[in-house]
């Protein structure tokens, strides 16, 4: 993939997941609902040979920090360290079969999960729903079909 | 060298959570990122706007459709006054059966605005609303529904604002019994969707079930008199200074559609 079309995916990933993550849910469903931001950058770390992925992820983490009117830097930090991960495991990840790529954005979002809960609580203290904790297992579930749409949108 | 590549915005992230949490140098800029990220929210209202334009098209009925949204509008605005009257007449009854004495009833502005999205955080519970610095919102402003205070505005930009309810667990407010005027402070609990304790009230305090609690308007920030909650548990902890008060909140935040933004006469 050219630099100008890996640009192009990332530019469309990051209205599409900045669109689908501002669209209003039941609460329970706002609190498991999957990290979009970090579903649908892991598709472009995995598809695009991006020399500038933590520069990115820095800016896209910021600008999902502005729109959900949280702590400025919070997604930030969750998504560089969920994306350094997931370049670790990247080449692994490209030639797993479905199953494995779930565990591996499991892995991922906890790995989110836990940054976001951990600054969570140095702001503001232990309170959150422990709903949350299933948000890891809605971003595995969801996968297929993030990759399915993205694989279209590519194209 | 790639270790340093990501541990560069690793520390800019963190240097950028503790001047965001502890100080407000990066409220401007973040204002202005908003500002050109708020066409997102109009594109996620898109659908329901096309299906409002479709429906008000060609409908014979598009004028009552109207006239019956702009009554609901009022109504809603007729039940947000009564509320802050309510309190004062009480308020005023004790007072005269007191003191007798007079005191001034404070005129407030009151601002229609549509809920556009109920909350896109997992950790904060908040809406967005349809009205930004160009209808004169500003931070920190008490937005009420027909039924009690929903919140206070916490981000404005030119189009729409971002309101924290009063039950989430960052937002504190000064409230007061209607019956007795004892004073606490409310805090949302993130556990429970419909719920709100009441902090620092003695334990020695007169507090009942069925109580209702009031904004008390101590600290300027917020108008009086407008129904916070109605007291549903009251724990007396033996080793606590103060009582454990859960409040159920008067305003049903799920069935949001209309919602009024308050402000004094002379802003």
């Amino acid at each position: 993939m050219t630099k100008n079309s890996s640009l192009i995916l990332l530019t469309k990933i990051t209205i599409i997941a900045l669109i689908v993550g501002a669209i209003s849910l039941p609460s329970v469903l706002e609190i498991v609902s999957p990290f979009w931001m970090l579903v649908f950058f892991i598709y472009w770390i995995i598809y695009t040979d991006s020399k500038a992925l933590y520069f990115y992820a820095l800016i896209l983490g910021l600008l999902t920090d502005m729109l959900q009117g949280s702590i400025l830097g919070q997604n930030a930090l969750a998504l560089l360290i969920s994306s350094a991960f997931i370049f670790s495991v990247k080449k692994s990840f490209y030639v797993s079969n479905l199953t494995t790529q779930q565990v591996y954005i499991f892995i991922a979002s906890i790995i989110y999960l836990i940054v976001l809960i951990l600054t969570h609580i140095a702001i503001q203290g232990f309170d959150f729903s422990w709903l949350i904790l299933l948000s890891a297992f809605t971003g595995s579930i969801i996968w297929p079909l993030v990759r399915l749409s993205l694989a279209k949108l590519k194209h | 060298m790639r270790l340093f590549k990501l541990l560069v915005p690793i520390l800019i992230s963190i240097i950028l959570i503790v001047l965001d949490a502890r100080f407000s140098y990066l409220d401007n800029f973040k204002r202005f990122t908003l500002t050109l990220l708020s066409p997102i929210y109009f594109v996620v209202d898109l659908p329901s706007h096309v299906v409002d334009w479709v429906n008000d098209q060609g409908s014979e009925k598009a004028q009552l459709v109207s006239e019956k949204e702009y009554l609901e509008g009022k109504l809603t605005e007729l039940k947000v006054r009564l509320q802050s009257y309510n309190n004062l007449v009480l308020e005023n009854q004790k007072l005269t059966q007191l003191l007798d004495a007079t005191y001034t009833i404070p005129e407030h502005q009151i601002t229609l605005a549509h809920v556009k999205s109920i909350s896109q955080s997992r950790l904060k519970k908040q809406i967005i609303i349809n009205k930004g610095s160009k209808d004169g919102v500003r931070n920190t402003q008490l937005i009420v529904g027909s039924d009690g205070v929903v919140g206070k505005v916490t981000q404005v930009t030119p189009l729409y604002s971002t309101v924290l309810l009063i039950t989430d667990p960052t937002q504190h407010m000064p409230v007061k019994n209607v019956r007795n005027g004892i004073r606490g402070v409310t805090k949302g609990i993130a556990t429970n969707e419909r719920g709100m304790i009441v902090e620092f009230i003695p334990l020695d305090s007169d507090v009942k079930l069925g109580d209702i609690f009031v904004t008390s308007g101590i600290g300027t920030t917020y108008p009086p008199g407008y129904l916070v909650g109605e007291v549903s548990k009251v724990d007396k902890p033996p080793n606590e200074a103060f009582l454990t008060i859960t409040l159920k909140p008067m305003q049903i935040m799920d069935k949001l559609e209309f919602i009024f933004i308050v402000s004094e006469k002379n802003d």
